[in-house]
Parts: structure tokens; C-alpha cells; sequence
């Protein structure tokens, strides 16, 4: 009560200030207005008093002038002339508009002339009779005359002079300039009748008490003491209304022939300065009143306003909150009437969540029933009813997502609540589907970590029985060797066994290791530019002998025109290719076929790429669809009859794949139980800038000659040898070869290289080689460039003068590396070679550090049977401190064990490559390590070292390695 | 004595004259001339003329061979006689602007030298003078005054008196308007004679305007006094002076509009109250008097003379001297009297006695003698036609167009009637 008290407070005040303003305006007003009326009428009675004042001194003067003519000038006039232009002299300096003599009976004649009666007749008598002078009204004019003394004017005898005004110049001698014009004046006889008046547009009242009587609002008291005032000379002022409009009636008698000046003048005029006043007071005051009250109500308004901005903006700001908090949130909030169930609100991430509009659900909330998956469970109307008041249920609920068709699982709680007294059910949709999923992760976590710990289990179940597997054979035929020492044939049959079981073994762990290494992410690859015809040239030495001890069909394809030299891990492509094509020879029965295919693929994205797609295809066993999709799991192998005679550790496709992801590739198989596999890997290698090789070619070789019957390839050896600057000729014959090489030389020109194709028409390679070596000489290298297996022709070829073969397809980079020694030492052959590095060992002085005795003195013989000797150090520190200790030139080669204790490979190596004698820069230091991984051969050169050799010690990896060490 | 010696030479010339004329009578009965005389048939009923055609074959013996045509057909026929040479002696026609029709200059004598003209009232004589102050005939015919005729006992009552000046009228018109009177009874319903008042002024005080108007010179819209006329009354309309019902006043309105005393003041003609007014009412006949006509052209008022049909003589006709001398026996004052004996008529001839004259118009004597116009506008102006004057009034009263336009309206009214009529410069 008190509350509303207050707040109807500044209404009350401005309803009795509103109140008092108005009283206090009436009562001012009032005061004002009787004040100012007063005021005017005192006004009006002066102005008129002067008036009157004024209209008796123009009276007095023609009647002045009247007598002063009729008594001393027109008696002493005889002649009429005289008169006459006396008067009219007059007449234009009064103004007055005729004179005239008057008779006794009523006639009148003009100066010039001119008779007429006058209309005047009841003033006639005055004038005549009583010889007094008078005012009268004519028609259209007032004449004043006086009495005078009986004369004659041309023949008129006349006993009063006048002369007369217009009516208009009587109104001007009577007119007011104040009212604006709007004040009528007249002259009126003390009975009513009107003389003259100053109305514009002339008299028309005949008797103004008579029109007064018709006009006004007088009664008959008030009209019948007008008449007596007036009869009784009294002035006086009344009001009344003529025609709507109120006017001040004044009257004062003018003293004359009991004429008086009356003038009725409009109230508003005389009032004219108060109602100015008064309505620039009303108006000032009213404009004064509103501005205040404008000013307090636009105060209120505005602070009104500002409230209801404030809480309109805190309103938007929190349902802004709100739809911003709703948005970001996967909860859908609706409210509805528990009467109806109008939805009152319904959060916007409805749209989000459940692919509905929101107007959609303002306008029925049914609708989302549509996207229940469930379709019983939608808001269930009755449990809704059912909800006590300020309790909640909830329901747990699936819905489709409208547009996207995603199912999500929600937690529908609803609360019944009392807002504002209005009974409403809150609906709360929080979206449970994480935690669902979350449950359903754990789950599958779960039994994955069952399957894994199942796998795990498995894989070791597998581990010990391939590791076991060697191991027993190792350990059972050194038990037998033992016993059969003596029988030269049983050792050579167990030592070969055990052999063979220590390679299986020791790859069984090189790829546990690789395949645990990449697994736990530690395998990185080491990139560097090399020649892809190398790497296939590789590839075909070690797979060949393979897929022929099988008299499998091993066949090499290049498509197209892959470059010559990529960047790449080639250790790594190595082992993917080697792999691929290795389980190939192993899972294809003999006689089977295995093509190895190489193509490059279209890259349009950019020309520093290049994709390339390795096949291996073969007609072996295949696989079944299963297996094909657990082939990249580790230790997973089909098992069949064919497949458990052939050795292998289940690791290779997985440490295949694992390595062609590290490489960003793909790798696919496609594969039919009986009918082969097809293994393809798409890689992406960077390409490198050009080499140097075309300067070699350009400083050596100008022109070479090119024989094969396929001219597709000999178009393609022209297109490969292009930039190179070598003027490539080509026949498709050996005759044709035989006559260009012999014109050649006839004309001085020889080819500088003659490249034949072995298997041609009429005449092959070997043929064409031996007539052309008869007919020019043995100057010219010859090559034989051929896809197959030319060992069983190596010997005939280079008796008919081959110089050397080359494996198709042809590469410019392999053509120069087998020219090379051609062009430094003439005829130098490969078997030449082979000798001299199997002569490289004997005599040599070897510092070997090796921890472990066994495997230093398994080196020590090794090293004695090729001729070579050996010291051994314990520990790196000893090799330094022996190295150390020797002349320069004492060793001719350094084995370095990597993990020793006291001192490792590396910083043993460091440390000899830091002595100051000249021999620790050169002398050629090998790692000896079971670490074969990239990395280790990285770290090995890193530290000052040569080259790596993997344990156990491959004796002809060790020649090599001596070989091309000792060559540079 | 002197009255004495005047009666014996009246005597003395009376006996003279009569036997002057018996003399000559019986000289002429010798050779008696049959004079024609055409008319419209409506026209040569009239009993006056009746009167004067019988006393003059009486006192001559000649013959009047009248030749009257239905009035619709007249000037068609009148024409045709002419064009066919067949002119009759004397020939009958109001002074209007079909007379042109009839070569006026070469086939009527000029009667300026007659020695009966100065029998004639001014305003009279006026109505039958060309623009050039040739008499083209005598006026024998009933006239009547229109003015402005106003119950003068109302304004008595009201203390107000008749205007004199067209201020004064508009003065009064307000006075009138402001005690609550109808001060104008103007019945727009038909009654179209109302506008030729306002504009006989114009043209009578200025013969050049009412010339160069029939050649197609001029507009009305190129005279000012035509646009403020047709202002005044539109303004006297909206200040409500015609009355609260002046649209659907008509003819048969006028006489208990004026008579009861709900309008003070009309514009029409004194026999009016002898014809049409019925004397039945508040006020009677002896109520009304008469005061100019103020319609803003003339600041002094106007009274509108009578339409007057002459008397014209073919000059170039076999009996000329007999025609003159019909005329003179119509001017002699004892011939006109009997003739005119009892008509209600505004005097033609000063000597007129018999005739019934109102005293309204006596009374406004001198105010008629000065402020009277011959009726020019309805008469003279080619293809005026008061119908389509009242027609374009009528527009305006609606405030269906504005005063500008009611003017270039009655002009295009006035002009499409010209070329109807087939006038000169149209």
C-alpha cells in the first residue's frame, strides 16, 4: 500500500500543481481582463471625447465660415461673378463639396446655378424659422447652414447659405484611426436617426435605436434608457451583441441641435491589447505549462524508458547468455504452459541438434516426435500430468537429427515448476551420446585389450616357437656335429643346417626388431638422391638367382619413362620391394611366373614429384579374402599345407606396410586362393635436381650406335640419351649394325659406343659384336644390352668382343657407370675385378675390437682364411690405445664392435680420427654391429667411420666393403 | 385672367388644327394608301397596338394590311420578305440583335428629325437609338423598370434606409444578413434574367465594349467590370445574402420569398407586382419601393428600361410620307392615351396619363432618371442567351470552377451561339 503510495506521489503533486496552475491563471486573468477592460473603455470614452471635441470645431468652423460670408462679404458683392468665384475659391480651400442658397421654401440653388430642394425639411424649420444654424443629412451629402439675412443671387431669393460634404468627407472629419478601422462612428439625432457615419461604404441606417432595437441583444429596460440618455443629453457606454459580435456602445452628446456622437466599436477591439496580452500570456503560459509537463513526463518516460531499456537489455543479455550458453552446449531447453503446452521457449541449438527450426516447435512441440527414433518415446503427455508440482522425471531417448539423419542419445528430464503463477513444464534434452559412446569405447577397449592381451599371448606363443624352432636346430646339430667331428660329410651337412638355421634365426629377430621399432615409432627414414635403374638393377642380382633356383619366370617392366634419380629412403624401398618380391618367388610354385612392374603415374599436382607404382604380380597360391584382410597384422600367415613347408616369420607384409605408410604411400593386394597375388605400392619421391651426368657424357662420348630389333626401344634409348649431347644412331638389324659401324670407321667417324640388343633376327648381339670387332677393331666398346639372365652367355659374348652387358630397361646413369671403367681402362672386365677384390683381403692387417671373445675369434679365422691377420682389442679404449700405439701404415683397416664396454664403436672412432698421425684421417674403420637399422649406419658414419657390416660376419660383405674402400 | 387667355388660345388652336386636319383629310381621302405593317403575330395582338391600328384608319381612312408570322418562324420569314424585296411600310422588331439581319442603315429611315421625339422619355428614346444616336423607330410598347425592389417597411423596422452606392448595398446587404434576414431573394432555379442587370452597365456606358464584343474583338474575360460582377454575386452567394436556399428557388419562389418577408430585396421589374405577385402575404404591394440595382458594375446602381419593340419605317417604300404620318398619329398624346388607356406600363411617351404606372417607379423617379440603362445585354450582345449565362452561374454557385472560368465559360457559351447565328467574326 505504502509501496503504491509512493509511486502515485509525483502524479498527485502534478495533478494539484496542474490544478493550482489553473486556478491561479483564472483568477490572474480575470484580474487582468477587468483591469485592461477598464482601461479600454477609458480608452475609448477619451478618444471619442476628443473626437467629439474635434467633429464641434469642424461644425463651429462652417458655420463660422457660413456667417462670416453671409455677413461681410457675400452683402458687399453685387455682381454675381464675384460671388461665385469667391466661394468656389473657398470651396477649394475648405474642401467642402457645394455651396448653396437656401429660400424659404425648401428650394435651394447652387453657385452655379443649379436649383433643387433640399430633403431636409423637418431641419428647415430650425434654420428658417428659428434662424438657427443646422446640420443636416441629405441623400449623399450633410450640409451646414445658418440663417441669413434675405438676399438675391441671380434671380434666386434666398434667406440661408450652406454648404455641403460628402458623406465620405463627413466620415473622414469623423474617423478614428485607432481600432484598426474597425470602430463605426456616427451622428445620430437624440431620436435615433443617423446624420452620418463614418461605416466604410457609407450610411444605412436610417435610425440606429431602430436597428439597435432589430440588431442588438438590448432588451426593452436597456433600449428605452439609450432613448433617454440620449433625449437628455447624457453620455454613456453599454455593451451589447449585433450579429454575433459584442460591441462598446458609446454615446456623448455633441451640443449641438441635441446631435450626438455615437460609436459602436467591437469588444475584441477595444480589448484588442488585453486579448493580445492575454493570449501571448495564455499562450506563453500554456507553452510554459506544457514544456514543464513534457519535461516532467519526458523525464519520467525516459527514466521509464531507461529502466525498462536496462531491464530489456539485461533481459536480451541474458537470454543472449542463455542462446549462447544453449548454443555452445549439446542441451535443448524448452519450456512449456502446463495448460496447453504452448512452447514458451525453445533454445535455438535445436535447429543444431536436432535439424528442427525452432519456429517449427514454437508452433507445435509434436513435431518432435518426428524425429524420435523410437517413436514411443516421444514427450509423453501423460507422464506430464503425471509430474508433481517443483518435481522432475526423466526418460532416456534416442533421436534422428532431421538433416543429417546422426542419431543421438538424450536425457529428457522435465520439471514441473510455478513461474509467476503460471504452471510450466522445463524441459532439459542433454545429449548422452558421448557418454554412450564413451561406455561403448570402454567396452571395445576393453575386449580389444583382451584381444591384444589374446594377441600378445599369441605372438609370443609365436615367438618362442620360431625362435625355438632355429635355436633347436642350432643347438641339436652342434650336438651332432660334436659327435661327428670326424665325418667330414655329416659336418659340412650340420654346419650348413646350422647355417641355415642362424640366417632364419637371425632374420627372425632383425625383423622382430624392425617390426618393434616401427611400431614404437623410432624408425625414421633416411632420404637421399638415388638412381631408381640402380635400385632395380639391385633388386634383379638378388631376386634373380631366387626366381631361377626356382626356374620361376622373373620378368622386369618399365612403363614409360620414370626418372632416373629420386630422392628417397632406398634402404627402405630396398626392403619393401625385397619383401614383396621375395614372398612372391617363396609363395609361387616352380615354374611359375612373377613379374616385377615398374610405371610412373600421372602427378599433375607438381613437376618436383614423382608417383611411382611398384606391381609384383605371380601366379602362386594366393590368399583367401580373410586373410587378405589381416596380410599387414603382424605374425599373421595363412595356414595351409602349401604355406607351413615355406619359413617365415609373419612380420615382413607387416613391417612392409608400416613402412609404406611411414613413406606416405599406399599399399593394396588383390588375391585369389590358387589363381596369385598382386601387390601394388604407390609412392611419391621427390625428384632431384639435374645431375652431372649429362656433362659426363658431354666430355666423353659424341656419337654411339644403337642395334634392336624392337625400334620402340631404340626410339627410347634416343629420347633417354637427349640433352645429353650424344648422337644417337640406330638400326634395327645386326647387318644394318655391322654396315653403319664398318662406314663409320671407313670414314674416320667411329661410334664411340656400339649398344646391340641380343636376341635379334638373323644376326643376335654376339654375332653382330664378333663381325664388327673383325672388321674395325677392338677400339670401339661394345655392349650388349639384353632383360635376361646373361650368364650362361657371359663367356662367349666376351670372346666375340663385348665389352659389357647392360640390363634393359636403359637408364643414361647405368650406361655411363658401365662405361666408366671402359673409357679409364680400356677392355677391363668384371671377372678381372671379382679377382682382384677376392686378392684384397690377403695380407691385409686388421684391427678388430670386439668384446665378445667368441665372435672375435670367429673373426680372427674368418679373416685368417682369406689371408688376412688380425689383432684384437677387448673395448674401443684398448683399439684406440693399440691404434695409438702403432706405426702409421701398421693397419690397413679398423672392425669396430659399436656396443663394447669402457669405450663404444663410436667414440673409439672419434677418438683414432682425432689423432694427429696421418694414417687416422685415412685408415678405413667398419662398424661391426648387429644394429643394421639406417640410423645405425648414420650414426657409424657420423662418428669418422667408412662403412657398416652387420653380425655376424658375412665374409663377402666384408670383401666388398674392403674392395670399394680399398678402390677409393 | 392669365388662366383665362390660356384657355381661349387652346380653344382657338384646337379648332385650328381640327380643321387643318379635316381639310387635309379630305384632300387624302381622295387618294387612301394601304400601308403594311409586319410583326410577329404575338407582337401585333397586343391591344394597344389594336387600338392605335383601328384609330388610325378611322381618322385616315388609309388601310393596314398586317402581315404577322408565328413568332417562331418570324425572322426566317421577315428575312426572306426583305431579301425578296418585299418590304413592308412599317415594320415591327425589338431593337436586338436580330435587327441585323434587316440592313437596318439601308432600308429604315432615321427618325432624328421627327418632330415627335422630344415626346419621348429619355430612357425610351435611348432603347431605340443605333450606337450612332440615329432613331431607328418609334417605341410603341408596354415597358416596365427593373431595379431592385425592397420591402422598405422591414427596413424601417430595422432602422436601416435603401443604399445609394454599391458600399452602401453591401452595408446593407451585411446589416441585413446580420440581424438574420435573407437580404437578396435571387432564385438561381430558372430564373435567368437576373445577370443581363448587372451587365447592361458595362456595355450601355461603353457602346466600344458592345462593339468590339460582337465583332469577336474582345472576351468577356478581357473586361474587368465582367469579372467583378461575376465575383460580386459569386462572393454575395457565400456570405449566404441569397438565402439559405437560393439554388432551388425558382420563379413561383419569388413572390412568397419577397411577400413574406423572408427576403427584404429582389431584382425584377415593377409590372411583375401586378402580374405575378400574389398580395396574399405578410406584405402587400404598398409595402415594397424601389432602389437601384447593385451588382458591382455601377457604383451608383443600375435600373434596367424596358425591351421595347419599334416602330421602324422603310425608307425606300412607295408610301414613306404616309408611314412618317402614322407614326405621328401614334405620338399624338390623345392617340396614345386611348391607346394605353388602363395598360400597366412604364411610360414610352412623356404624355402618357392612362396607362397604370406603379408607385415604386414614381417614387424613384429621379433615381431612374439617372441611374437607368437600356437593356443591352440581353439584347444586343450577339449570342448572348441567358440560359447559358445562368447555366455557367450555376456551375459556380456549385463551385463546380471558379469565377475565372465561369467567365471564360459564358464566353464559350456566347461565342458557340455567334457562330450558331452565323455573326460576322465568329
Amino acid at each position: 500500500m505504502k509501496k503504491r503510495f509512493i509511486r502515485l506521489l509525483p502524479l498527485f503533486l502534478m495533478c494539484i500543481v496542474g490544478i493550482s496552475a489553473v486556478l491561479i491563471s483564472f483568477v490572474y486573468f480575470d484580474f487582468i481582463s477587468k483591469r485592461i477592460y477598464e482601461d479600454s473603455t477609458d480608452h475609448l470614452e477619451e478618444i471619442y471625447a476628443q473626437v467629439n471635441r474635434s467633429f464641434g470645431a469642424f461644425v463651429e468652423r462652417n458655420w463660422g465660415l457660413l456667417n462670416s460670408w453671409a455677413n461681410y462679404f457675400i452683402p458687399t458683392r453685387q455682381q454675381y461673378e464675384e460671388i461665385s468665384d469667391f466661394i468656389k475659391n473657398e470651396q477649394s480651400y475648405w474642401g467642402f463639396s457645394e455651396f448653396y442658397f437656401i429660400s424659404d421654401d425648401n428650394t435651394c440653388m447652387t453657385i452655379d446655378g443649379i436649383k433643387s430642394n433640399m430633403d431636409s425639411e423637418t431641419s428647415w424649420n430650425t434654420l428658417v424659422h428659428r434662424k438657427n444654424p443646422i446640420m443636416a443629412a441629405e441623400t449623399l451629402s450633410t450640409i451646414f447652414a445658418v440663417p441669413v439675412k434675405h438676399g438675391e443671387y441671380n434671380g434666386f431669393g434666398y434667406d440661408a447659405i450652406a454648404i455641403s460634404y460628402t458623406n465620405e468627407d463627413m466620415a473622414n472629419s469623423l474617423n478614428v484611426d485607432a481600432f484598426s478601422g474597425k470602430a463605426k462612428c456616427f451622428v445620430i439625432h437624440n431620436d435615433g436617426s443617423v446624420l452620418l457615419s463614418t461605416q466604410v461604404g457609407g450610411n444605412v441606417f436610417s435610425s440606429y435605436l431602430m436597428y439597435l432595437k432589430a440588431a442588438s441583444n438590448l432588451d426593452e429596460h436597456s433600449l428605452s434608457k439609450l432613448s433617454k440618455d440620449w433625449i437628455n443629453g447624457k453620455s454613456g457606454l453599454l455593451q451589447c451583441k449585433i450579429g454575433g459580435v459584442s460591441y462598446c456602445i458609446l454615446y456623448q452628446p455633441i451640443g449641438y441641435q441635441d446631435y450626438i456622437l455615437l460609436s459602436a466599436v467591437p469588444q475584441n477591439v477595444v480589448s484588442a491589447g488585453f486579448l493580445s496580452v492575454q493570449k501571448t500570456t495564455i499562450n506563453v503560459s500554456i507553452v510554459l505549462f506544457f514544456m514543464i509537463f513534457a519535461s516532467i513526463i519526458a523525464f519520467f518516460i525516459l527514466r521509464g524508458k531507461k529502466q525498462s531499456q536496462k531491464n530489456k537489455m539485461e533481459l536480451q543479455y541474458r537470454e543472449r547468455m542463455f542462446d549462447v550458453l544453449s548454443n555452445n552446449v549439446d542441451d535443448i531447453f524448452l519450456m512449456l504452459d502446463a495448460k496447453n503446452h504452448n512452447v514458451d521457449y525453445v533454445s535455438p541449438n535445436i535447429e543444431r541438434l536436432l535439424g528442427i527450426q525452432v519456429e517449427e516447435v514454437r508452433e507445435n512441440v509434436r513435431i518432435m516426435e518426428k524425429c524420435a527414433v523410437n517413436a514411443n518415446i516421444v514427450i509423453p503427455e501423460k507422464e506430464l500430468e503425471s509430474i508433481p508440482l517443483n518435481k522432475n522425471k526423466y526418460w532416456e531417448c534416442e533421436y534422428m537429427h532431421q538433416s543429417t539423419g546422426e542419431c543421438r542419445w538424450y536425457r529428457m528430464i522435465i520439471y514441473h515448476m510455478n513461474i509467476q503463477d503460471v504452471r510450466k513444464y522445463v524441459i532439459i534434452l542433454s545429449d548422452r551420446t558421448h557418454e554412450r559412446r564413451m561406455n561403448q569405447n570402454l567396452q571395445d577397449a576393453l575386449t580389444a585389450a583382451r584381444s591384444a592381451n589374446e594377441a600378445k599371448s599369441n605372438f609370443l606363443s609365436n615367438m618362442s616357437h620360431d625362435i625355438r624352432t632355429p635355436m633347436n636346430a642350432i643347438v641339436g646339430f652342434s650336438v651332432l656335429l660334436d659327435k661327428n667331428a670326424e665325418n667330414v660329410d655329416k659336418v659340412k651337412e650340420y654346419t650348413h643346417k646350422i647355417k641355415t638355421s642362424s640366417h632364419h634365426l637371425l632374420s627372425l629377430i632383425n625383423d622382430i626388431l624392425d617390426m618393434s621399432k616401427i611400431e614404437s615409432g623410432k624408425t625414421s627414414l633416411n632420404t637421399d638422391c638415388f638412381s631408381l635403374p640402380e635400385l632395380l638393377e639391385e633388386l634383379n642380382i638378388i631376386l634373380m638367382p631366387q626366381a631361377k633356383a626356382k626356374s620361376q619366370s622373373f620378368k622386369f617392366h618399365v612403363n614409360g619413362t620414370p626418372p632416373e634419380k629420386i630422392v628417397g629412403d632406398k634402404l627402405r624401398l630396398n626392403q619393401i620391394l625385397i619383401n614383396l618380391l621375395s614372398n612372391a618367388i617363396k609363395y609361387t610354385p616352380e615354374g611359375g611366373e612373377i613379374e616385377f612392374l615398374v610405371s610412373e603415374l600421372p602427378n599433375n599436382s607438381s613437376n618436383q614429384y614423382v608417383k611411382l607404382r611398384f606391381a609384383v604380380i605371380d601366379n602362386g597360391i594366393g590368399m583367401s579374402e580373410e586373410f587378405q584382410k589381416n596380410i599387414f597384422n603382424p605374425f599373421s600367415r595363412e595356414i595351409s599345407s602349401v604355406t607351413n613347408k615355406i619359413q617365415g616369420t609373419g612380420l615382413g607384409m607387416a613391417i612392409t606396410k608400416n613402412l609404406v605408410d611411414l613413406m606416405g604411400g599406399i599399399i593394396q593386394v588383390e588375391s585369389r586362393p590358387g589363381n596369385g597375388s598382386k601387390f601394388t605400392v604407390e609412392l611419391s619421391f621427390v625428384l632431384p635436381e639435374q645431375e652431372a651426368s649429362e656433362l659426363w657424357f658431354h666430355q666423353r662420348v659424341n656419337k654411339m650406335l644403337v642395334a634392336d630389333d624392337e625400334e620402340d626401344i631404340c626410339l627410347y634409348i634416343q629420347e633417354m640419351m637427349h640433352g645429353t649431347g650424344v648422337n644417337v644412331s640406330y638400326v634395327t638389324n645386326g647387318s644394318a649394325a655391322v654396315e653403319t659401324a664398318v662406314n663409320a670407321h671407313n670414314d674416320g667417324e667411329d661410334f664411340q659406343v656400339i649398344l646391340l640388343d641380343w636376341k635379334m633376327p638373323e644376326i643376335d648381339g654376339i654375332e653382330t659384336a664378333r663381325i664388327i670387332r673383325k672388321k674395325i677393331g677392338a677400339n670401339v666398346p661394345i655392349l650388349v644390352l639384353t632383360s635376361y639372365d646373361w650368364s650362361e652367355i657371359e663367356e662367349e659374348a666376351r670372346q666375340a668382343g663385348i665389352n659389357a652387358f647392360m640390363s634393359k630397361p636403359f637408364f643414361p646413369s647405368t650406361f655411363k657407370q658401365i662405361l666408366e671403367p671402359l673409357f679409364l681402362d680400356g677392355s677391363a672386365n668384371n671377372k678381372e675385378q671379382q679377382n682382384k677384390n677376392e686378392s684384397v683381403l690377403k695380407g691385409l692387417l686388421f684391427l678388430a675390437a670386439e668384446d665378445n671373445e667368441l665372435n672375435a675369434e670367429i673373426l680372427k679365422e674368418v679373416l685368417s682364411m682369406e689371408g688376412a691377420d688380425c689383432e684384437l682389442a677387448a673395448n674401443g679404449l684398448e683399439a684406440v690405445e693399440m691404434f695409438k700405439k702403432s706405426k702409421p701404415g701398421y693397419y690397413d683397416m679398423i672392425l669396430m664392435d659399436v656396443q663394447m664396454p669402457v669405450m663404444n664403436g663410436y667414440e673409439a672412432t672419434r677418438q683414432i680420427r682425432a689423432f694427429e698421425r696421418p694414417d687416422a684421417k685415412t685408415i678405413p674403420i667398419a662398424a661391426m654391429t648387429a644394429n643394421t637399422f639406417a640410423e645405425d649406419v648414420r650414426n657409424a658414419m657420423d662418428a669418422g667411420m667408412n662403412g657398416h657390416l652387420a653380425k655376424p660376419i658375412n665374409l663377402d660383405a666384408v670383401r666388398d666393403l674392403i674392395g670399394k674402400l680399398i678402390n677409393k | 385672367m392669365k388662366k383665362l387667355c390660356f384657355s381661349i388660345i387652346i380653344i382657338a388652336a384646337i379648332f385650328f388644327l381640327t380643321s387643318c386636319s379635316v381639310i387635309e383629310l379630305l384632300s387624302k381621302n381622295s387618294e387612301r394608301v394601304t400601308l403594311t405593317i409586319m410583326g410577329r403575330k404575338s407582337d401585333v395582338k397586343k391591344s394597344y397596338l389594336n387600338s392605335i391600328f383601328e384609330q388610325y384608319e378611322k381618322s385616315t381612312g388609309n388601310k393596314l394590311d398586317i402581315i404577322a408570322f408565328e413568332d417562331a418562324e418570324f425572322e426566317e420569314r421577315a428575312a426572306k420578305k426583305f431579301s425578296d424585296g418585299e418590304i413592308p411600310d412599317i415594320f415591327l422588331h425589338f431593337h436586338n440583335a436580330d435587327l441585323s439581319r434587316y440592313n437596318v442603315s439601308n432600308n429604315f429611315y432615321f427618325l432624328n428629325d421627327e418632330p415627335w421625339i422630344n415626346e419621348l422619355t429619355d430612357s425610351a428614346a435611348a432603347y431605340c437609338k443605333d450606337s450612332h444616336g440615329n432613331l431607328l423607330g418609334m417605341p410603341f410598347w408596354e415597358s416596365s423598370v427593373s431595379g431592385c425592389y425592397y420591402n422598405k417597411t422591414i427596413l424601417d423596422s430595422l432602422g436601416l434606409k435603401p443604399a445609394s452606392t454599391q458600399a452602401e448595398f453591401d452595408v446593407l446587404c451585411q446589416a441585413l444578413a446580420d440581424i438574420g434576414y435573407n437580404p437578396i431573394c435571387w432564385p438561381a432555379n430558372g430564373c435567368t434574367w437576373m445577370f443581363q442587370f448587372g451587365l447592361d452597365p458595362i456595355f450601355a456606358d461603353n457602346p466600344s465594349l458592345l462593339e468590339s464584343l460582337n465583332k469577336n474583338e474582345i472576351s468577356y474575360s478581357d473586361i474587368p467590370e465582367v469579372r467583378n460582377m461575376v465575383k460580386w454575386i459569386s462572393d454575395a452567394a457565400d456570405k449566404g445574402w441569397f438565402g439559405p436556399n437560393y439554388l432551388e428557388n425558382g420563379w413561383s419562389d419569388i413572390s412568397y420569398n419577397i411577400g413574406s418577408g423572408n427576403y427584404v430585396m429582389t431584382f425584377i421589374w415593377d409590372t411583375w407586382f401586378y402580374t405575378d405577385f400574389e398580395n396574399d402575404n405578410k406584405y402587400g404591394i404598398d409595402d415594397f419601393a424601389l432602389m437601384p440595382i447593385f451588382m458591382n458594375t455601377a457604383n451608383n446602381g443600375t435600373y434596367e428600361g424596358g425591351n421595347l419593340n419599334m416602330m421602324m419605317i422603310n425608307k425606300n417604300g412607295e408610301n414613306l410620307q404616309e408611314a412618317l404620318e402614322f407614326l405621328k398619329f401614334c405620338a399624338d398624346e390623345k392617340n396614345y392615351n386611348i391607346a394605353f388607356d388602363s395598360i400597366a406600363t412604364v411610360n414610352c411617351f412623356k404624355g402618357q396619363t392612362t396607362n397604370i404606372q406603379s408607385p415604386m417607379v414614381t417614387n424613384a423617379a429621379s433615381s431612374i432618371e439617372e441611374n437607368e440603362r437600356v437593356s443591352v445585354a440581353a439584347s444586343r450582345i450577339i449570342g448572348y442567351s441567358a440560359d447559358d449565362v445562368s447555366d455557367a452561374f450555376n456551375k459556380l454557385f456549385c463551385k463546380k470552377t471558379d469565377v475565372l472560368t465561369c467567365v471564360h465559360l459564358m464566353d464559350d457559351y456566347r461565342i458557340k451561339e455567334a457562330k450558331k447565328y452565323g455573326a460576322d467574326g465568329f
